[in-house]
Protein backbone atom coordinates (compact mmCIF):
# COMPACT_ATOMS: atom_id res chain seq x y z
CA UNK A 1 0.00 0.00 0.00
CA UNK A 2 2.83 2.37 0.83
CA UNK A 3 4.32 1.78 -2.62
CA UNK A 4 0.97 2.52 -4.32
CA UNK A 5 0.65 5.82 -2.45
CA UNK A 6 4.25 6.69 -3.23
CA UNK A 7 3.69 6.03 -6.94
CA UNK A 8 0.45 8.00 -7.01
CA UNK A 9 2.22 10.97 -5.49
CA UNK A 10 5.21 10.61 -7.81
CA UNK A 11 2.95 10.58 -10.88
CA UNK A 12 0.46 13.18 -9.69
CA UNK A 13 2.01 16.15 -11.44
CA UNK A 14 2.25 14.45 -14.79
CA UNK A 15 -1.28 13.08 -14.46
CA UNK A 16 -2.68 16.55 -13.76
CA UNK A 17 -0.92 17.93 -16.85
CA UNK A 18 -2.26 15.11 -19.03
CA UNK A 19 -5.78 15.62 -17.70
CA UNK A 20 -5.62 19.36 -18.30
CA UNK A 21 -4.48 18.66 -21.84
CA UNK A 22 -7.50 16.40 -22.38
CA UNK A 23 -9.92 18.97 -20.99
CA UNK A 24 -8.37 21.64 -23.19
CA UNK A 25 -8.56 19.42 -26.27
CA UNK A 26 -12.24 18.69 -25.71
CA UNK A 27 -13.14 22.29 -24.88
CA UNK A 28 -11.41 23.70 -27.97
CA UNK A 29 -12.69 20.90 -30.18
CA UNK A 30 -16.28 21.53 -29.21
CA UNK A 31 -15.95 25.26 -29.86
CA UNK A 32 -15.18 24.36 -33.48
CA UNK A 33 -18.35 22.29 -33.63
CA UNK A 34 -20.43 25.45 -33.39
CA UNK A 35 -18.80 26.66 -36.62
CA UNK A 36 -19.27 23.43 -38.54
CA UNK A 37 -22.85 23.03 -37.44
CA UNK A 38 -23.62 26.55 -38.71
CA UNK A 39 -22.21 25.77 -42.16
CA UNK A 40 -24.27 22.58 -42.29
CA UNK A 41 -24.05 20.00 -45.10
CA UNK A 42 -21.55 22.00 -47.11
CA UNK A 43 -19.01 21.26 -44.40
CA UNK A 44 -19.40 17.55 -45.11
CA UNK A 45 -18.99 18.16 -48.84
CA UNK A 46 -15.88 20.19 -48.21
CA UNK A 47 -14.42 17.49 -46.06
CA UNK A 48 -15.29 14.82 -48.58
CA UNK A 49 -12.97 16.51 -51.04
CA UNK A 50 -10.03 15.95 -48.76
CA UNK A 51 -7.68 13.12 -49.76
CA UNK A 52 -8.47 9.80 -48.14
CA UNK A 53 -5.05 9.66 -46.49
CA UNK A 54 -5.67 12.89 -44.60
CA UNK A 55 -9.17 11.86 -43.66
CA UNK A 56 -8.05 8.55 -42.28
CA UNK A 57 -5.15 10.10 -40.36
CA UNK A 58 -7.58 12.56 -38.86
CA UNK A 59 -10.07 9.80 -38.06
CA UNK A 60 -12.87 11.31 -40.14
CA UNK A 61 -13.99 8.49 -42.42
CA UNK A 62 -17.55 7.35 -42.18
CA UNK A 63 -18.58 10.00 -39.72
CA UNK A 64 -21.17 12.70 -40.29
CA UNK A 65 -19.48 15.75 -38.93
CA UNK A 66 -22.59 17.89 -38.81
CA UNK A 67 -24.26 15.68 -36.20
CA UNK A 68 -22.94 16.09 -32.71
CA UNK A 69 -22.32 12.37 -32.24
CA UNK A 70 -20.48 12.11 -35.56
CA UNK A 71 -18.42 15.14 -34.74
CA UNK A 72 -17.61 13.85 -31.27
CA UNK A 73 -16.66 10.47 -32.75
CA UNK A 74 -13.72 12.12 -34.52
CA UNK A 75 -12.28 12.89 -31.08
CA UNK A 76 -11.80 9.23 -30.35
CA UNK A 77 -8.67 8.92 -32.45
CA UNK A 78 -7.07 11.82 -30.58
CA UNK A 79 -8.14 10.35 -27.25
CA UNK A 80 -6.59 7.06 -28.27
CA UNK A 81 -3.37 8.74 -29.37
CA UNK A 82 -3.00 10.82 -26.23
CA UNK A 83 -4.29 8.18 -23.84
CA UNK A 84 -2.14 5.56 -25.54
CA UNK A 85 1.00 7.68 -25.29
CA UNK A 86 0.31 8.39 -21.64
CA UNK A 87 -0.33 4.72 -20.91
CA UNK A 88 2.61 3.27 -22.83
CA UNK A 89 5.08 5.68 -21.21
CA UNK A 90 3.62 5.10 -17.76
CA UNK A 91 3.89 1.35 -18.22
CA UNK A 92 7.40 1.49 -19.64
CA UNK A 93 8.78 3.67 -16.87
CA UNK A 94 6.95 2.79 -13.67
CA UNK A 95 9.34 -0.04 -12.84
CA UNK A 96 12.38 0.81 -14.93
CA UNK A 97 12.67 4.32 -13.51
CA UNK A 98 13.89 2.82 -10.23
CA UNK A 99 17.03 1.66 -11.99
CA UNK A 100 17.30 4.85 -14.04
CA UNK A 101 17.09 7.04 -10.93
CA UNK A 102 19.27 4.57 -9.05
CA UNK A 103 16.64 4.22 -6.36
CA UNK A 104 16.49 0.47 -7.03
CA UNK A 105 19.07 -0.07 -4.28
CA UNK A 106 16.59 1.49 -1.90
CA UNK A 107 13.38 -0.19 -2.97
CA UNK A 108 14.51 -3.68 -3.86
CA UNK A 109 16.40 -4.31 -0.61
CA UNK A 110 13.22 -3.72 1.38
CA UNK A 111 11.63 -6.83 2.89
CA UNK A 112 9.09 -7.13 0.08
CA UNK A 113 9.15 -9.68 -2.74
CA UNK A 114 9.58 -8.19 -6.20
CA UNK A 115 6.20 -9.56 -7.24
CA UNK A 116 4.52 -7.40 -4.62
CA UNK A 117 6.36 -4.33 -5.82
CA UNK A 118 5.20 -5.05 -9.38
CA UNK A 119 1.62 -5.53 -8.18
CA UNK A 120 1.69 -2.23 -6.27
CA UNK A 121 3.04 -0.40 -9.29
CA UNK A 122 0.47 -2.07 -11.50
CA UNK A 123 -2.27 -0.82 -9.18
CA UNK A 124 -0.86 2.70 -9.38
CA UNK A 125 -0.85 2.48 -13.18
CA UNK A 126 -4.48 1.37 -13.29
CA UNK A 127 -5.54 4.18 -10.95
CA UNK A 128 -3.70 6.73 -13.11
CA UNK A 129 -5.34 5.39 -16.26
CA UNK A 130 -8.77 5.41 -14.63
CA UNK A 131 -8.40 9.02 -13.51
CA UNK A 132 -7.30 10.02 -17.02
CA UNK A 133 -10.31 8.21 -18.44
CA UNK A 134 -12.85 9.63 -15.99
CA UNK A 135 -11.61 13.18 -16.48
CA UNK A 136 -11.94 12.68 -20.24
CA UNK A 137 -15.45 11.30 -19.77
CA UNK A 138 -16.71 14.12 -17.55
CA UNK A 139 -15.07 16.80 -19.68
CA UNK A 140 -16.74 15.27 -22.75
CA UNK A 141 -20.16 15.09 -21.14
CA UNK A 142 -19.84 18.68 -19.95
CA UNK A 143 -18.60 20.32 -23.14
CA UNK A 144 -20.80 18.27 -25.48
CA UNK A 145 -23.83 19.35 -23.46
CA UNK A 146 -22.90 22.98 -24.07
CA UNK A 147 -23.44 22.58 -27.83
CA UNK A 148 -25.89 19.74 -28.04
CA UNK A 149 -29.37 20.81 -29.01
CA UNK A 150 -30.62 17.33 -29.80
CA UNK A 151 -30.71 14.09 -27.87
CA UNK A 152 -28.14 13.35 -25.18
CA UNK A 153 -25.16 11.33 -26.44
CA UNK A 154 -23.85 10.47 -22.97
CA UNK A 155 -24.26 6.75 -23.66
CA UNK A 156 -22.19 6.98 -26.81
CA UNK A 157 -19.54 8.88 -24.89
CA UNK A 158 -19.53 6.16 -22.25
CA UNK A 159 -19.07 3.42 -24.89
CA UNK A 160 -16.13 5.29 -26.34
CA UNK A 161 -14.62 5.72 -22.88
CA UNK A 162 -14.85 1.99 -22.23
CA UNK A 163 -12.98 1.40 -25.48
CA UNK A 164 -10.46 4.06 -24.56
CA UNK A 165 -9.88 2.44 -21.18
CA UNK A 166 -9.23 -0.94 -22.76
CA UNK A 167 -6.81 0.69 -25.22
CA UNK A 168 -5.05 2.42 -22.32
CA UNK A 169 -4.73 -0.90 -20.51
CA UNK A 170 -3.35 -2.60 -23.62
CA UNK A 171 -0.69 0.03 -24.18
CA UNK A 172 0.26 0.24 -20.49
CA UNK A 173 0.63 -3.55 -20.47
CA UNK A 174 2.79 -3.41 -23.61
CA UNK A 175 5.00 -0.77 -21.97
CA UNK A 176 5.29 -2.85 -18.80
CA UNK A 177 6.03 -6.01 -20.74
CA UNK A 178 8.78 -4.28 -22.69
CA UNK A 179 10.30 -2.78 -19.53
CA UNK A 180 10.65 -6.30 -18.12
CA UNK A 181 13.27 -7.31 -20.64
CA UNK A 182 14.61 -3.96 -21.89
CA UNK A 183 18.08 -3.28 -20.52
CA UNK A 184 17.23 0.13 -19.11
CA UNK A 185 14.52 2.75 -18.82
CA UNK A 186 15.67 4.64 -21.88
CA UNK A 187 15.44 1.57 -24.08
CA UNK A 188 12.11 0.59 -22.53
CA UNK A 189 10.66 4.02 -23.28
CA UNK A 190 11.96 4.27 -26.83
CA UNK A 191 11.00 0.71 -27.72
CA UNK A 192 7.52 1.19 -26.28
CA UNK A 193 6.87 4.42 -28.17
CA UNK A 194 8.16 2.78 -31.33
CA UNK A 195 5.70 -0.08 -30.95
CA UNK A 196 2.98 2.46 -30.23
CA UNK A 197 3.68 4.51 -33.34
CA UNK A 198 3.97 1.44 -35.54
CA UNK A 199 0.52 0.26 -34.44
CA UNK A 200 -0.89 3.71 -35.16
CA UNK A 201 0.58 3.98 -38.67
CA UNK A 202 -0.46 0.42 -39.35
CA UNK A 203 -4.06 1.27 -38.54
CA UNK A 204 -3.90 4.29 -40.86
CA UNK A 205 -2.40 2.13 -43.62
CA UNK A 206 -5.16 -0.45 -43.24
CA UNK A 207 -7.73 2.31 -43.81
CA UNK A 208 -6.07 3.09 -47.12
CA UNK A 209 -5.37 -0.36 -48.53
CA UNK A 210 -8.16 -2.90 -48.16
CA UNK A 211 -5.77 -5.67 -49.09
CA UNK A 212 -3.93 -5.51 -45.78
CA UNK A 213 -7.11 -5.63 -43.75
CA UNK A 214 -5.95 -8.89 -42.12
CA UNK A 215 -3.25 -6.90 -40.30
CA UNK A 216 -5.90 -5.29 -38.14
CA UNK A 217 -5.27 -7.90 -35.46
CA UNK A 218 -1.85 -6.38 -34.87
CA UNK A 219 -3.01 -2.88 -34.07
CA UNK A 220 -5.21 -2.10 -31.06
CA UNK A 221 -6.33 1.07 -32.86
CA UNK A 222 -8.46 -1.22 -35.05
CA UNK A 223 -10.07 -3.13 -32.18
CA UNK A 224 -12.73 -0.50 -31.50
CA UNK A 225 -14.23 0.95 -34.72
CA UNK A 226 -15.88 4.22 -33.68
CA UNK A 227 -19.13 3.80 -35.62
CA UNK A 228 -19.81 0.37 -34.17
CA UNK A 229 -18.74 1.26 -30.65
CA UNK A 230 -21.01 4.29 -30.59
CA UNK A 231 -23.91 2.00 -31.29
CA UNK A 232 -22.93 0.06 -28.22
CA UNK A 233 -21.63 -2.92 -30.14
CA UNK A 234 -18.28 -4.43 -29.16
CA UNK A 235 -16.62 -7.15 -31.18
CA UNK A 236 -16.27 -10.17 -28.89
CA UNK A 237 -13.17 -11.41 -30.62
CA UNK A 238 -11.36 -8.11 -30.19
CA UNK A 239 -12.40 -7.94 -26.54
CA UNK A 240 -10.94 -11.37 -26.10
CA UNK A 241 -7.78 -10.40 -27.98
CA UNK A 242 -7.41 -7.26 -25.83
CA UNK A 243 -7.70 -9.28 -22.64
CA UNK A 244 -5.18 -11.78 -23.93
CA UNK A 245 -2.64 -9.05 -24.76
CA UNK A 246 -3.10 -7.38 -21.39
CA UNK A 247 -2.71 -10.62 -19.47
CA UNK A 248 0.22 -11.89 -21.53
CA UNK A 249 2.20 -8.66 -21.26
CA UNK A 250 1.52 -8.36 -17.53
CA UNK A 251 2.49 -11.97 -16.94
CA UNK A 252 5.67 -11.32 -18.92
CA UNK A 253 6.79 -8.50 -16.64
CA UNK A 254 6.20 -10.66 -13.55
CA UNK A 255 8.29 -13.46 -15.01
CA UNK A 256 11.14 -11.46 -16.52
CA UNK A 257 11.49 -8.84 -13.82
CA UNK A 258 11.64 -11.35 -11.00
CA UNK A 259 14.49 -13.20 -12.63
CA UNK A 260 16.65 -10.34 -13.73
CA UNK A 261 19.64 -8.76 -12.05
CA UNK A 262 19.17 -5.22 -10.84
CA UNK A 263 21.95 -2.79 -11.61
CA UNK A 264 22.25 0.86 -10.87
CA UNK B 1 26.73 -19.02 15.31
CA UNK B 2 27.18 -17.72 11.79
CA UNK B 3 24.99 -14.86 10.63
CA UNK B 4 26.27 -15.01 7.07
CA UNK B 5 27.39 -18.24 5.41
CA UNK B 6 28.68 -17.91 1.89
CA UNK B 7 29.45 -21.12 0.07
CA UNK B 8 31.29 -21.13 -3.27
CA UNK B 9 29.33 -18.13 -4.44
CA UNK B 10 29.97 -17.40 -8.11
CA UNK B 11 28.68 -14.67 -10.34
CA UNK B 12 29.47 -14.09 -13.97
CA UNK B 13 28.10 -11.12 -15.88
CA UNK B 14 27.81 -12.83 -19.22
CA UNK B 15 31.45 -13.69 -19.90
CA UNK B 16 32.81 -11.15 -17.44
CA UNK B 17 33.98 -12.31 -14.05
CA UNK B 18 32.17 -11.00 -11.00
CA UNK B 19 33.19 -13.37 -8.23
CA UNK B 20 34.41 -16.97 -8.35
CA UNK B 21 33.91 -19.55 -5.58
CA UNK B 22 33.76 -17.03 -2.78
CA UNK B 23 33.31 -18.70 0.61
CA UNK B 24 33.41 -17.17 4.06
CA UNK B 25 31.34 -16.88 7.21
CA UNK B 26 30.48 -13.92 9.37
CA UNK B 27 29.85 -14.79 13.01
CA UNK B 28 27.17 -13.31 15.15
CA UNK B 29 28.22 -10.12 16.93
CA UNK B 30 31.41 -9.43 14.99
CA UNK B 31 32.41 -6.60 12.72
CA UNK B 32 33.71 -8.31 9.63
CA UNK B 33 35.83 -6.26 7.30
CA UNK B 34 35.57 -7.09 3.63
CA UNK B 35 38.47 -5.53 1.85
CA UNK B 36 39.81 -5.53 -1.64
CA UNK B 37 40.73 -3.13 -4.42
CA UNK B 38 38.05 -1.56 -6.58
CA UNK B 39 36.51 -4.08 -8.92
CA UNK B 40 37.57 -7.06 -6.82
CA UNK B 41 33.97 -8.22 -6.30
CA UNK B 42 32.95 -6.71 -2.96
CA UNK B 43 29.80 -5.08 -4.26
CA UNK B 44 28.95 -8.13 -6.36
CA UNK B 45 29.07 -10.28 -3.23
CA UNK B 46 26.96 -7.83 -1.24
CA UNK B 47 24.40 -7.34 -4.01
CA UNK B 48 24.01 -11.11 -4.21
CA UNK B 49 23.46 -11.31 -0.45
CA UNK B 50 20.65 -8.79 -0.90
CA UNK B 51 19.19 -10.68 -3.88
CA UNK B 52 19.57 -7.66 -6.12
CA UNK B 53 21.48 -9.96 -8.43
CA UNK B 54 21.29 -13.72 -8.75
CA UNK B 55 24.32 -15.98 -8.36
CA UNK B 56 25.54 -18.11 -11.25
CA UNK B 57 26.66 -20.76 -8.77
CA UNK B 58 27.01 -21.51 -5.09
CA UNK B 59 24.78 -20.22 -2.35
CA UNK B 60 24.59 -17.80 0.52
CA UNK B 61 22.65 -17.95 3.75
CA UNK B 62 21.81 -15.22 6.20
CA UNK B 63 20.36 -16.14 9.60
CA UNK B 64 20.42 -19.70 8.27
CA UNK B 65 18.02 -18.89 5.44
CA UNK B 66 18.71 -18.83 1.73
CA UNK B 67 19.37 -15.31 0.46
CA UNK B 68 17.41 -15.72 -2.73
CA UNK B 69 14.41 -17.88 -1.87
CA UNK B 70 13.84 -16.37 1.57
CA UNK B 71 15.16 -12.94 0.70
CA UNK B 72 12.19 -10.80 1.71
CA UNK B 73 11.99 -12.36 5.15
CA UNK B 74 15.73 -12.03 5.75
CA UNK B 75 15.82 -8.42 4.60
CA UNK B 76 13.52 -7.41 7.46
CA UNK B 77 16.55 -7.78 9.74
CA UNK B 78 19.12 -6.20 7.44
CA UNK B 79 20.21 -2.59 7.24
CA UNK B 80 22.04 -1.74 4.03
CA UNK B 81 24.07 1.31 3.18
CA UNK B 82 25.07 1.31 -0.50
CA UNK B 83 28.33 2.84 -1.64
CA UNK B 84 26.47 5.45 -3.65
CA UNK B 85 23.26 6.75 -2.21
CA UNK B 86 20.42 7.86 -4.44
CA UNK B 87 16.90 8.66 -3.33
CA UNK B 88 13.70 10.07 -4.76
CA UNK B 89 14.73 13.63 -5.49
CA UNK B 90 11.46 15.39 -4.90
CA UNK B 91 10.96 13.96 -1.42
CA UNK B 92 11.91 15.59 1.84
CA UNK B 93 14.34 13.74 4.08
CA UNK B 94 11.71 12.97 6.71
CA UNK B 95 9.25 11.72 4.06
CA UNK B 96 11.86 9.39 2.66
CA UNK B 97 12.78 8.06 6.09
CA UNK B 98 9.15 7.48 7.01
CA UNK B 99 8.60 5.79 3.66
CA UNK B 100 11.56 3.55 4.41
CA UNK B 101 10.22 2.83 7.91
CA UNK B 102 6.83 1.88 6.46
CA UNK B 103 8.38 -1.27 4.99
CA UNK B 104 9.29 -2.64 8.41
CA UNK B 105 6.61 -3.69 10.86
CA UNK B 106 6.78 -2.14 14.33
CA UNK B 107 9.27 0.60 13.67
CA UNK B 108 8.86 3.66 15.81
CA UNK B 109 9.64 7.06 14.36
CA UNK B 110 11.49 8.07 17.52
CA UNK B 111 14.52 6.22 16.27
CA UNK B 112 14.58 8.40 13.12
CA UNK B 113 14.85 11.58 15.17
CA UNK B 114 17.45 10.01 17.46
CA UNK B 115 19.69 9.00 14.57
CA UNK B 116 19.17 12.25 12.71
CA UNK B 117 20.33 14.14 15.77
CA UNK B 118 23.47 12.04 16.12
CA UNK B 119 24.32 12.49 12.44
CA UNK B 120 23.29 16.18 12.47
CA UNK B 121 20.86 15.64 9.64
CA UNK B 122 18.30 18.29 8.74
CA UNK B 123 15.05 16.35 8.23
CA UNK B 124 13.11 19.14 6.59
CA UNK B 125 15.26 19.54 3.51
CA UNK B 126 14.62 18.20 0.05
CA UNK B 127 16.75 15.25 -1.02
CA UNK B 128 17.48 17.16 -4.21
CA UNK B 129 19.23 19.97 -2.34
CA UNK B 130 21.49 17.75 -0.25
CA UNK B 131 25.23 17.49 -0.74
CA UNK B 132 26.76 14.08 -1.31
CA UNK B 133 27.86 13.83 2.31
CA UNK B 134 24.40 14.72 3.56
CA UNK B 135 22.81 12.13 1.29
CA UNK B 136 25.18 9.62 2.83
CA UNK B 137 23.85 10.62 6.25
CA UNK B 138 20.32 9.96 5.02
CA UNK B 139 21.58 6.57 3.93
CA UNK B 140 23.02 5.85 7.35
CA UNK B 141 19.81 6.79 9.17
CA UNK B 142 17.79 4.88 6.59
CA UNK B 143 19.95 1.79 7.11
CA UNK B 144 19.67 1.82 10.89
CA UNK B 145 16.18 3.10 11.64
CA UNK B 146 14.51 -0.31 11.78
CA UNK B 147 17.05 -1.67 14.30
CA UNK B 148 18.46 -4.39 12.03
CA UNK B 149 20.31 -7.42 13.40
CA UNK B 150 22.76 -7.30 10.51
CA UNK B 151 24.21 -4.16 9.02
CA UNK B 152 25.79 -4.31 5.57
CA UNK B 153 27.97 -1.33 4.71
CA UNK B 154 29.40 -0.95 1.22
CA UNK B 155 32.22 1.60 1.32
CA UNK B 156 30.26 3.73 3.74
CA UNK B 157 32.64 6.55 4.57
CA UNK B 158 33.05 8.20 1.16
CA UNK B 159 31.80 11.78 1.27
CA UNK B 160 31.78 12.00 5.06
CA UNK B 161 34.15 14.47 6.68
CA UNK B 162 36.50 13.10 9.38
CA UNK B 163 34.27 14.29 12.22
CA UNK B 164 31.23 12.57 10.72
CA UNK B 165 33.28 9.46 9.99
CA UNK B 166 34.16 9.37 13.66
CA UNK B 167 30.52 9.72 14.72
CA UNK B 168 29.55 7.09 12.21
CA UNK B 169 32.11 4.62 13.54
CA UNK B 170 30.90 5.33 17.07
CA UNK B 171 27.36 4.61 15.99
CA UNK B 172 28.36 1.34 14.35
CA UNK B 173 30.40 0.31 17.39
CA UNK B 174 27.46 1.08 19.65
CA UNK B 175 25.13 -1.02 17.51
CA UNK B 176 27.71 -3.78 17.55
CA UNK B 177 27.89 -3.68 21.35
CA UNK B 178 24.14 -4.25 21.36
CA UNK B 179 24.73 -7.47 19.50
CA UNK B 180 24.38 -6.33 15.91
CA UNK B 181 26.58 -8.06 13.34
CA UNK B 182 28.30 -5.86 10.78
CA UNK B 183 29.67 -6.60 7.32
CA UNK B 184 31.88 -3.69 6.41
CA UNK B 185 33.26 -3.45 2.90
CA UNK B 186 36.06 -1.06 2.11
CA UNK B 187 39.14 -0.56 0.01
CA UNK B 188 40.84 1.48 2.73
CA UNK B 189 42.88 -0.76 5.02
CA UNK B 190 43.27 1.74 7.87
CA UNK B 191 39.49 2.19 8.04
CA UNK B 192 39.01 -1.54 8.39
CA UNK B 193 41.81 -1.79 10.93
CA UNK B 194 40.05 0.84 13.00
CA UNK B 195 36.81 -1.01 13.55
CA UNK B 196 36.86 -4.63 12.46
CA UNK B 197 37.50 -7.79 14.41
CA UNK B 198 38.09 -10.02 11.40
CA UNK B 199 38.78 -9.34 7.77
CA UNK B 200 38.27 -11.14 4.52
CA UNK B 201 40.44 -10.11 1.62
CA UNK B 202 39.13 -10.40 -1.91
CA UNK B 203 41.11 -9.92 -5.07
CA UNK B 204 40.06 -10.34 -8.69
CA UNK B 205 36.85 -12.05 -7.68
CA UNK B 206 38.46 -14.61 -5.36
CA UNK B 207 38.81 -14.72 -1.60
CA UNK B 208 42.48 -14.55 -0.78
CA UNK B 209 42.42 -14.82 2.95
CA UNK B 210 40.28 -14.48 6.06
CA UNK B 211 42.25 -13.30 9.05
CA UNK B 212 41.78 -12.07 12.59
CA UNK B 213 42.44 -8.40 12.84
CA UNK B 214 44.93 -9.08 15.62
CA UNK B 215 47.10 -10.98 13.12
CA UNK B 216 46.84 -8.34 10.48
CA UNK B 217 47.24 -5.64 13.10
CA UNK B 218 50.91 -6.54 13.60
CA UNK B 219 51.70 -5.94 10.03
CA UNK B 220 53.03 -2.53 9.35
CA UNK B 221 53.37 -1.81 5.67
CA UNK B 222 55.35 1.25 4.67
CA UNK B 223 56.27 2.49 1.29
CA UNK B 224 59.77 3.94 0.94
CA UNK B 225 61.23 6.16 -1.75
CA UNK B 226 64.91 6.91 -1.24
CA UNK B 227 67.30 9.15 -3.17
CA UNK B 228 70.96 8.36 -2.45
CA UNK B 229 73.99 10.51 -3.00
CA UNK B 230 75.89 7.56 -4.53
CA UNK B 231 74.53 4.79 -6.76
CA UNK B 232 74.00 1.60 -4.76
CA UNK B 233 74.17 -2.08 -5.68
CA UNK B 234 70.82 -3.42 -6.79
CA UNK B 235 70.53 -5.79 -3.82
CA UNK B 236 71.42 -3.24 -1.14
CA UNK B 237 67.89 -3.15 0.29
CA UNK B 238 67.17 -6.79 -0.33
CA UNK B 239 65.89 -7.83 3.11
CA UNK B 240 63.18 -10.21 4.19
CA UNK B 241 59.87 -8.33 4.13
CA UNK B 242 60.75 -6.21 1.11
CA UNK B 243 58.40 -6.08 -1.83
CA UNK B 244 58.15 -4.22 -5.09
CA UNK B 245 61.84 -3.29 -4.96
CA UNK B 246 63.02 -1.16 -7.82
CA UNK B 247 66.50 0.36 -7.92
CA UNK B 248 67.44 2.87 -10.55
CA UNK B 249 70.91 4.30 -10.09
CA UNK B 250 70.75 6.53 -7.03
CA UNK B 251 67.07 6.10 -6.38
CA UNK B 252 65.25 3.15 -4.90
CA UNK B 253 61.66 2.42 -3.96
CA UNK B 254 60.06 -0.52 -2.16
CA UNK B 255 57.36 -1.60 0.23
CA UNK B 256 58.47 -2.99 3.56
CA UNK B 257 56.69 -5.02 6.19
CA UNK B 258 58.63 -5.81 9.32
CA UNK B 259 60.90 -4.22 11.90
CA UNK B 260 61.40 -0.72 10.63
CA UNK B 261 64.75 -0.42 12.43
CA UNK B 262 66.30 -2.70 9.84
CA UNK B 263 65.59 -0.11 7.17
CA UNK B 264 66.76 2.73 9.37
CA UNK B 265 70.08 0.94 9.86
CA UNK B 266 70.48 0.52 6.13
CA UNK B 267 69.70 4.16 5.53
CA UNK B 268 71.94 5.36 8.34
CA UNK B 269 74.95 3.67 6.81
CA UNK B 270 74.68 5.73 3.62
CA UNK B 271 74.31 9.37 2.71
CA UNK B 272 70.85 10.08 1.40
CA UNK B 273 69.52 13.19 -0.28
CA UNK B 274 65.81 12.58 0.03
CA UNK B 275 63.44 10.19 1.77
CA UNK B 276 59.70 9.69 1.51
CA UNK B 277 57.88 7.21 3.74
CA UNK B 278 54.17 6.72 3.16
CA UNK B 279 51.24 4.34 3.68
CA UNK B 280 51.01 2.06 0.68
CA UNK B 281 47.62 1.68 -0.95
CA UNK B 282 45.76 -1.53 -0.41
CA UNK B 283 46.32 -2.42 -4.05
CA UNK B 284 50.08 -2.21 -3.57
CA UNK B 285 49.96 -4.39 -0.50
CA UNK B 286 47.86 -6.97 -2.25
CA UNK B 287 50.00 -6.84 -5.32
CA UNK B 288 53.14 -7.83 -3.48
CA UNK B 289 52.10 -9.79 -0.45
CA UNK B 290 49.04 -11.70 -1.45
CA UNK B 291 49.82 -12.40 -5.06
CA UNK B 292 51.37 -15.80 -4.47
CA UNK B 293 48.63 -16.88 -2.12
CA UNK B 294 45.89 -15.97 -4.55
Amino acid sequence: MNIVLRELRANLKSLVIWCLAMVFLIAVGMVKYAGIEAVGQSANQLLNQMPAVIKSMLGMNELDLTSISGYYGVFFLYFALLGGTHAVMLGALIISKEERDKTADFLFVKPVPRSKIITAKLAAVIINLAVFNLVTYFASVFFVAQYNRGESINDQIAYLMISLFILQLIFAAIGLGISGFAENAKKAASLSTTVFLITFFLSAAIDLYDKIDFLKYFTPFKYFPVVEVMQGSFNTFFLFLSTAIILACTAMVYVTFQKRDIYI
Amino acid sequence: MNVIEINKLTKYYGQARGIVDVSFNVREGEIFGFIGPNGAGKSTTIRTLLALIYPTGGSAKIFGKDCISEGPEIRRQIGYLPSEVYYYDNMRVIELLKYSASFYPDTDNKRIYELAEIMELDLGRKIDDLSYGNKKKVGIVQGLLHRPRLIILDEPTGGLDPLMQHKFFELIREENQNGVTVLFSSHILSEVQRICTRVGIIKEGKMVKVEDMSTLGHTNYKKFKVEMLEPQPVDYFNLAGIGDLSVNGKSASFIFNGDINQIIEKLYAKKISNLIVEEPSLEEIFMHYYEREA
